[in-house]
């Protein structure tokens, strides 16, 4: 420990701390404008110099990378510590006139005015070369440095061009003090992603407010350290050291009786539809993202606004895009209808826009949602029947300059019509997930022609599939909305407690069996076999059937050349002497 | 000596000066016609031509000294040398007019050690120049060269190297004046960070206007640096060496290489230097031309291969060095003195000077003064001496005003103090600094506020921008400098001016920066006056800052005495000058753009200026 003094109070710190951190400890405040706590010590703007007396010898010191020494005196605010100070700070209000934190401390030691000469009123740089700094120890991109030397010093990339070096981090423009380096142009606070991020996200974030577990995740894609292997400053600010990025993805293996498949759906996308313009247009969103901006905690912090940050004055709401569509998807979606009557509600409950719902026809099959069309249409929503042809921004007349047209048939007055609004909102429609066929193919379940799991049946058994302990529930089966997914989950949820109650289940008497001696090991069954049921044995050469598997459909016994597979009770000889017994009469 | 040469003696040696200043002066083309006029009179076995570094006397360039006898030969031109090989290489009557004689008086001086340019010089660390072939490791080693290397590597410990560099006194030349024995020993103790190396530097990045004794050892003597460095290198345990020296001495960095190459040939760099098991090797590092680098820790940041700028001290580099390793760093001079030490011991060196900076110091002695050129004296020895009689006085009779040394760092010592004993400690109390050795003479005719601007745009100029002191302090120094030779000075300028220069040295980050001020200061101290002429009665006391001069014609004078010649009116750009042949002309003062061609051209003395 060191013993020393700062400001006449006396204090002991560990060595190897500097003056600044030991100033700190004692509640006195030094300002600096090149230091960081993040960053290494760069000594350079020369603002939190201190007078230091040790050994006799009185020295003007940076308190910023200066280690104390035994018996060290500082002054922190003696009148040589402060001249100099002072008269650094007028230098850079002459030098960089537009940065604020130069004039806070100006405004703290009580200058008014600089006496130098200001050559760019609008300069914000003070070559602090924190940007620098953090670019080259924090990101480990070294993409920007200083160039040029004394007054022509500027930072910059090399040679003034865009460098490949740039991660586009913008961790030069968190590290800048005076604003001199901004990401406004590389991210806007509202603009409109074409993902459902809505706006620029951090590397580490908790994905939605509604997340559970409600704990932040690092994106590997994003995180700096992933890209340099360098940063890591959340390790070195999180104080309880949870972060760990040497963590990997594990495998979980469980044995279970029964299995839920609630995989949902995938949002229809858009893009797939050119002449609806999204994508293309940055006031066309989608349903999902729609969704994500209505939210409290999104970016917008709720407000429906435009990607230029207004609110619209006009909204269209376009129904079934990619369903009931002979080129996308024939099937209806089955929400789309409820959930854009939702929009236009909440559209008109926190702006003043007018709302054009397009539909071919309103669906509103449920409970209380006829009833809730209705209130919409009270509301003053106006429903165009019709189907969206085009979403453009080709003006034709001057009330249409600067918005979105989309152009319509109204079948119900037999025009073509042109509506210019300021957002679009596609009601997109409802497909079968991304790993559908992967699901599928796992759990050995069909899908019907839709691409949605097949069930049993789709009246006596809509949970349950053909393998027995394999439930289904939600919009992996089909389009639902959120009663029908709960009513249908709480079904599979009861079948499968049911089986687990029981304990066992009771397996199909008649299944086939391959007689060991016919058996030629030709593997025809092997490929036909819909469950999978008959397996290879390499040693005996020949094929063998998993009783627990086997449903017996007879499609072995029919196609086996050697008539080595037989179904049991249905044997080939038990049929004939059957038939002979008839006959015997 | 070429092979065929080397065990040949010959009837007379030409030493050729082989320096930049004579080989820009055409030293090479005289060295050619001497060799083709001996051969004319079939010479060639008994004359040889040598060329070699820096002699120092550079106002007289190119030089020629015949050896044996020292006769010193001046201003040689082309057309001179037919009839000197004739008359003295070939008859024996050496040839006087080509002699030198000094200003004042006519008869010429044949001897070079009666000079009085070379008479008080004492040599140490340019005891070669002149009489080498820089080129020759053979010359160097025929005069006791890599004797002090053997005697360090085979009989000498580590500490009694040591030992005898502080007991010789030696103190850094390129500026600081820091012990060398005490730098040894900081680094001989300092432990290399995973067991590793130390590396030892030699500073050439010589950047001072005006100075170039660094570049005159380089090229005259460079393998007494190369055996400095390897003394030092066993001293501190270091087993890599760099030469760091700008790009802008092109014959001292191929001077450089050769030597290197020759000592590597010969085994005294390498692998098992003398069989010792010591190991050593120099590499050249090339500056990229930036003044700052001459800063220590600039240019092992220069080294290392990134941006020349400083970093706070300490971390020492004897502690914390090149790539974080304990390194040596030393300037060339200091190099340079180190074998004569080990050959002559500590206490010899210690005789010479006074009680704090002991041997001899070089300067380069340039500015108003008759005898421009490269002196070496013992410390101590007065300001008087080096102008008075090593530099043979002002030329054309003005009188002595100030001499500036340390380069832009140092500062302005007015002619008060000419009789003050040049030493590290007398220097800094008169507000200047030893420096690495400039010496600039200024006469009457300097506007010391001028010399003052003129040092502050190149501080500001070669700065490096990282902190604000230096980056916008030397720029703000120098825009008040400005405005004031423009006439545009405040009276608050004075102080302003002062209270700049107190802060930028108290907080500025490195050596650079911490000096920039000294030239304002020294000459704010010592030529107030002429400061206060300029801001108050916006008058250039020695007409050097145009904007203050008012220029106008005697009428009686340009009447009488040139008969209204009409010069300064054809010679005038601005039309300012009204007259006729044989008529008194007149200046315009509205027109007149103060460009002084007038006053310039004027034969009779009618331009006057106030």
């Amino acid at each position: 420990m060191i013993n020393l003094t700062i400001d006449g109070k006396k204090i002991q710190v560990e060595e190897g701390t500097t003056i600044l951190q030991a100033a700190e400890n004692l509640d006195i405040k030094i300002p600096t404008l090149c230091f960081h706590p993040l960053l290494e010590p760069y000594g350079a703007c020369r603002v939190c110099v201190v007078e230091v007396t040790l050994n006799k010898k009185t020295n003007i010191v940076t308190s910023c990378n200066t280690k104390v020494k035994e018996d060290m005196d500082i002054q922190t605010a003696s009148e040589r510590a402060l001249k100099a100070r002072k008269l650094n700070i007028e230098m850079l209000m002459a030098q960089a006139p537009a940065a604020e934190p130069v004039q806070e401390i100006a405004k703290e030691l009580g200058i008014e005015k600089t006496r130098f000469e200001i050559t760019d009123t609008e300069e914000k740089c003070i070559l602090c070369g924190l940007c620098v700094r953090a670019c080259e120890e924090v990101v480990g991109a070294s993409a920007i440095s200083f160039v040029e030397r004394g007054a022509k010093r500027e930072v910059s990339t090399p040679f003034g061009e865009e460098s490949e070096a740039c991660i586009g981090c913008t961790a030069c423009a968190f590290f800048c003090p005076t604003g001199a380096i901004t990401s406004e142009d590389l991210h806007g606070r509202k603009v409109i992603h074409e993902e459902l991020g809505l706006g620029p996200s951090t590397a580490i974030r908790i994905p939605i407010r509604q997340a559970v577990p409600m704990v932040p995740f690092i994106d590997e894609e994003s995180c700096i350290h992933f890209k340099t292997g360098k940063c890591k400053l959340c390790e070195k600010v999180c104080e309880k050291e949870a972060i760990n990025h040497e963590a990997e993805d594990t495998e979980i293996e469980v044995e279970v009786g029964s299995v839920i498949i609630a995989s949902g759906f995938k949002s229809f996308d858009a893009k797939r539809i050119p002449a609806y313009g999204y994508g293309r247009y940055r006031n066309i969103i989608t349903a999902l993202e729609f969704e994500r901006m209505v939210n409290a905690s999104s970016p917008t912090g709720g407000d429906i606004l435009m990607a230029n940050g207004e609110e619209p004055k006009a909204v269209g709401i376009v129904h079934c895009v990619g369903s009931r569509d002979e080129n996308y998807n024939e099937y209806c979606s089955r929400v789309c209808c409820m959930y854009s009557l939702k929009f236009a509600h909440l559209l008109k409950e926190k702006t003043e826009a007018n709302i054009y719902d397009f539909y071919i026809d309103m669906r509103c099959f449920g409970k209380g949602y006829e009833e809730f069309y209705h209130r919409i249409l009270a509301e003053g929503a106006k429903f165009i029947r019709g189907r969206v042809a085009e979403i453009t921004d080709l003006a034709l007349t001057e009330k249409e300059e600067g918005k979105l047209i989309i152009r319509s048939e109204d079948t119900l007055l037999g025009v073509v019509r042109r509506i210019p609004v300021d957002m679009v909102i596609l009601a997109t429609g409802l497909e079968p997930g991304v790993d559908q066929k992967d699901i599928a193919n796992k759990f050995n379940i069909s899908c019907s022609q839709d691409g949605f799991f097949l069930e049993r049946h789709p009246k006596l058994a809509p949970a349950s599939t053909f393998s027995d302990g394999i439930f289904l529930a939600g919009a992996c089966q089909s389009p639902k909305d959120i009663p029908d997914t709960v009513a249908q989950a709480g079904a599979a949820a009861a079948e499968a407690l049911a089986l687990a109650d029981k304990g066992t289940f009771e397996l199909e008497p008649v299944t086939a069996e391959i007689d060991e001696d016919l058996c030629a090991g030709c593997q025809i069954c092997l490929g036909l076999c819909p469950f999978t049921a008959i397996s290879y044995n390499e040693e005996k050469t020949i094929c063998e059937i998993n009783d627990a598997l086997c449903k017996g459909c007879g499609t072995c016994v029919s196609a086996c050349p050697s008539g080595a597979s037989q179904q049991k009770h249905f044997r080939d000889n038990q049929i004939f002497a059957e038939i002979e017994g008839l006959f015997i009469e | 000596m070429t092979e065929k040469n080397k065990d040949k003696t010959f009837r007379i040696h030409l030493m050729v000066c082989a320096g930049t200043a004579c080989v820009s002066n055409g030293s090479f083309e005289i060295k050619e016609a001497l060799e083709k006029e001996i051969k004319k009179y079939d010479l060639k076995e008994e004359v040889l031509v040598v060329t070699t570094g820096c002699n120092g006397f550079c106002e007289r360039g190119p030089l020629l000294v015949v050896q044996p006898g020292n006769i010193f030969y001046q201003q040689l031109k082309l057309k001179d040398i037919p009839h000197l090989v004739e008359e003295h290489f070939l008859k024996g009557r050496p040839v006087e007019k080509l002699m030198y004689s000094p200003p004042e008086e006519k008869t010429p001086i044949p001897i070079l050690s009666d000079i009085d340019f070379f008479k008080k010089q004492v040599l140490i660390a340019l005891q070669n120049r002149g009489l080498i072939d820089p080129e020759k490791i053979d010359e160097y080693i025929a005069r006791d060269g890599y004797r002090a290397l053997a005697k360090a590597l085979t009989e000498m410990t580590p500490e009694e190297i040591i030992k005898e560099i502080k007991e010789s006194g030696l103190r850094g030349r390129g500026g600081g004046g820091f012990p060398t024995g005490l730098k040894w020993e900081f680094v001989r103790n300092a432990t290399s960070p995973n067991g590793g190396e130390k590396y030892i530097i030699c500073n050439g990045d010589e950047g001072d206007p005006g100075a170039f004794m660094d570049r005159s050892i380089l090229e005259a003597d460079p393998h007494c640096v190369i055996e400095g460095m390897l003394i030092g290198a066993k001293a501190v345990g270091a087993s890599q060496g760099f030469l760091y020296v700008r790009d802008e001495y092109p014959l001292a960095i191929s001077r450089l290489n050769i030597a290197l190459e020759q000592a590597r040939e010969y085994g005294l760099l390498g692998k098992d230097i003398f069989g010792s098991g010591f190991d050593f090797d120099i590499k050249v590092t090339r500056g990229a031309g930036a003044f700052v680098c001459g800063e220590e820790t600039a240019l092992l940041a220069s080294v290392e291969g990134k941006l020349g700028e400083p970093r706070p001290r300490p971390p020492y580099p004897a502690e914390s060095g090149l790539w974080g390793k304990p390194t040596c760093i030393n300037n060339v001079e200091t190099w340079a003195n180190i074998c004569r030490i080990i050959n002559r011991g500590g206490k010899w060196f210690s005789s010479i000077g006074t009680e704090t900076s002991k041997g001899t110091k070089v300067f380069s002695l340039v500015g108003k003064i008759n005898n421009t050129g490269l002196v070496e004296v013992p410390m101590g020895i007065t300001l008087r001496e080096i102008i008075e009689d090593i530099g043979g006085g002002i030329p054309g009779g003005k009188e002595f005003k100030a001499v500036q040394t340390g380069g832009p760092s140092g500062g302005c010592i007015p002619k008060e103090k000419i009789d003050l004993p040049i030493d590290y400690e007398s220097l800094s109390e008169v507000g200047s600094i030893m420096g690495s050795g400039g010496m600039v003479v200024m006469d009457e005719d300097t506007c010391m506020v001028d010399v003052a601007k003129f040092f502050l745009t190149f501080t500001q100029d070669e700065s490096c921008g990282k902190c604000t002191p230096c980056r916008e302090g030397t720029k703000a120094m120098q825009q008040i400098l400005t405005r004031i030779t423009e006439g545009k000075g405040k009276e608050e300028d004075l102080s302003l001016l002062e209270d700049l220069a107190k802060s930028i040295k108290d907080s500025a980050l490195c050596g650079l920066g911490q000096t920039a001020p000294n030239p304002v200061l020294t000459t704010i101290r010592y030529f107030r006056d002429e400061y206060e002429a300029h801001i108050q009665e916006k008058k250039c006391p020695a007409h050097v800052c145009r904007e203050l001069n008012t220029y106008t014609i005697d009428e009686d004078i340009c009447l009488n005495k040139g008969h209204g010649c009409d010069l300064c009116r054809k010679n005038c750009s601005a039309d300012a000058i009204l007259g006729e042949k044989k008529q008194a002309h007149k200046i315009i003062q509205d027109k007149c753009i103060k460009c002084g061609v007038c006053y310039d051209v004027c034969n009779f003395g009618a331009v006057k200026v106030d």
